[in-house]
């Protein structure tokens, strides 16, 4: 345990120290904040023109009145989606790039013959890799998921019931995306493996394809449009949404297991 | 209890080169072992299949006497490789401790056992240092720090002071021969044949991926023949020798007649008899290591 809590550490290490991993989650925080700015600056536009035209031109009835009142919560409730979609894309990136590179950068730089000279097993490797990678995106899950909170906050937003649990399927689906990367990066160029695993999803085709049927789908948890539309998210979604990201990522990490320990490391 | 253990080790690789075939090879706790042999030999191979990077096609291998696919059986051990590759975003001192986490060393010790070790290859002035920034000797020290360790029983190293200056070369050497003078055990890969012969008790030489030559030095330095030496050699002796298959070559006073096999021996020393001449010494002709090497691998050496 305390060896793959070393090696889980030393992959947050290094992935912090990596350019590309380093850079896409500095940009992805970096563009999302941009993004957040100028939301609230459209959302204070938009404000403005539905108060002119409630002057200019008075509601003649209540229901006139609720329906632009509607109007306007539905274009903050897409803001919000939209920001929501956005970290959640930058979560799929760095999940590709972290864990696609997690153990793939210690084959190619050759440190991975000095690690296994010593006591550690494979496993433990690629499991504290992974561990590592994980680390990597619950810390990106947090701050998407704090950034979410305070922008929602400082516009003055009402909380949309779908968007409390949008940094936890956030998390979710970069964990998925993660896993099917790093299996692939023990198959091919890590390169090759991130942009592999982020069109191996059943989402990218339909039903009569059998891949369809086959490869993991980041699609469902896509929940912008719940988001958009205001409506809640049912606690059971969330979890059957849980169980089938840890259970993709769990067979994929299997898989990658499988693959690592007879694999050729000179 | 045998430090290493090989039994038909052999590894194929993928489209049918065969980088050894065959390797049976027993290394005994504190013995300093050479492995020789030219490039492509088969050498790191080896070492790649004793610490289970690579899946062998036949046989097995073991370090104390446990198969090489447990991860326990390289607790023993520290390895060099030629190319030392360290994760670079550490300092010196940062990355050996690193390593003496995955050696099991408790928290507290690290930090000192990473200094003293700093110190013992003389990089104690670098440990704050980036790895990023140092040299190519200041890598190859730092990863003789790190094969250090833990104390291990077994060394394995591969071209261990290929990038070093000659005074760190010497002080590597220093290093081995201590280690050697401790009972401990060393498998060491070397083009540098002096060095070998001075840290190395038994050697293989292995070519094209075969076993072709092993023993001790002084087993293997033992070659056929002699040298006889004759003082004030009698000039009818120097006619007789002249139809034997001896070479005689003179300095001062002294002759010496170099003898191919036994043979030979015999019928210079009844010449010799014969004619009254009196034999001062008769010296068994003995092999550098660089003899042997080039005449296992069946090429010519330098002049």
């Amino acid at each position: 345990m305390r060896t793959l809590l070393l090696i889980a550490a030393d992959s947050v290490r290094s992935l912090l120290h990596r350019r590309l991993p380093a850079a896409l989650m500095t940009a992805m925080l970096g563009l999302t904040l941009v993004f957040s700015v100028m939301l609230s600056g459209a959302q204070e536009w938009m404000l403005e023109r539905v108060e002119r035209a409630a002057e200019a031109q008075p509601a003649d009835s209540e229901q006139e009145q609720r329906e632009r009142m509607r109007v306007l919560e539905t274009a903050e409730s897409t803001f919000l989606a939209m920001f929501y979609w956005f970290a959640g894309f930058g979560g799929t990136i760095i999940a590709l790039a972290v864990c696609s590179t997690a153990a793939a950068a210690d084959i190619r730089s050759g440190t991975i013959s000095m690690i296994l000279a010593k006591p550690v097993s494979r496993t433990q490797f690629l499991l504290g890799k992974y561990c590592g990678a994980v680390a990597v995106l619950c810390g990106y899950s947090a701050l998407a998921g704090i950034a979410l909170a305070v922008f929602t906050r400082v516009n003055g937003l009402d909380p949309v019931p779908a968007a409390q649990y949008a940094p936890w399927l956030i998390f979710c689906q970069a964990l998925m995306a993660g896993s099917v990367a790093l299996f692939l990066s023990l198959l091919m160029h890590p390169l090759v493996a991130g942009a592999a695993a982020y069109f191996a999803s059943a989402g990218f085709l339909s039903p009569p394809n059998p891949l369809y049927f086959i490869l993991p789908s980041y699609d469902r948890f896509n929940v912008f449009f719940q988001i958009a539309m205001g409506q809640l998210i049912a606690l059971e979604d969330v979890a059957a949404l849980t169980l089938y990201a840890f259970d993709t990522a769990a067979i994929f990490l299997l898989l990658a297991l499988w693959r690592f320990r007879s694999r050729e490391l000179s | 209890m045998s430090v290493i253990r090989t039994e038909n080790l052999g590894k194929t690789y993928k489209g049918g080169a065969a980088a050894l075939t065959g390797l049976d090879l027993e290394i005994h706790a504190g013995e300093a072992f050479g492995f020789l042999g030219p490039n492509g030999a088969g050498k790191s191979t080896t070492i790649q299949l004793l610490l289970n990077l690579i899946r062998p096609s036949a046989g097995a291998a073991f370090l104390f006497d446990r198969p090489v696919t447990r991860a326990q059986s390289r607790r023993n051990v520290g390895y060099l490789p030629e190319t030392v590759s360290l994760h670079d975003y550490y300092s010196g001192q940062g990355v050996l401790e690193f390593y003496a986490g995955l050696l099991g060393l408790e928290p507290r010790d690290r930090p000192r056992r990473a200094a003293e070790m700093l110190e013992r290859v003389g990089l104690a002035n670098a440990g704050g240092q980036k790895v990023s920034q140092y040299s190519k000797g200041m890598l190859q020290r730092l990863g003789l720090a790190q094969a250090l360790l833990n104390d291990p029983d077994l060394l394995i190293l591969d071209e261990p002071t290929s990038n070093l200056d000659p005074v760190a070369r010497r002080d590597a050497r220093g290093i081995l021969l201590e280690f050697k003078a401790r009972g401990k055990t060393i498998f060491l890969c070397s083009h540098i044949l002096s060095e070998v012969e001075t840290v190395c008790d038994r050697v293989a030489i292995v070519q094209q991926g075969r076993l072709n030559k092993t023993g001790t030095l002084a087993e293997l330095s033992r070659a056929e023949g002699c040298r006889i030496a004759v003082r004030n050699l009698p000039p009818q002796a120097m006619e007789a020798l002249a139809s034997s298959a001896a070479r005689v070559t003179l300095a001062g006073a002294e002759a010496v007649i170099e003898c191919g096999d036994d043979a030979a021996r015999r019928e210079v020393e009844q010449a010799l008899r014969g004619c009254g001449a009196e034999i001062e010494r008769i010296e068994p002709r003995t092999q550098s290591l660089e003899d042997i090497f080039f005449s296992a691998i069946q090429r010519e050496g330098p002049p």
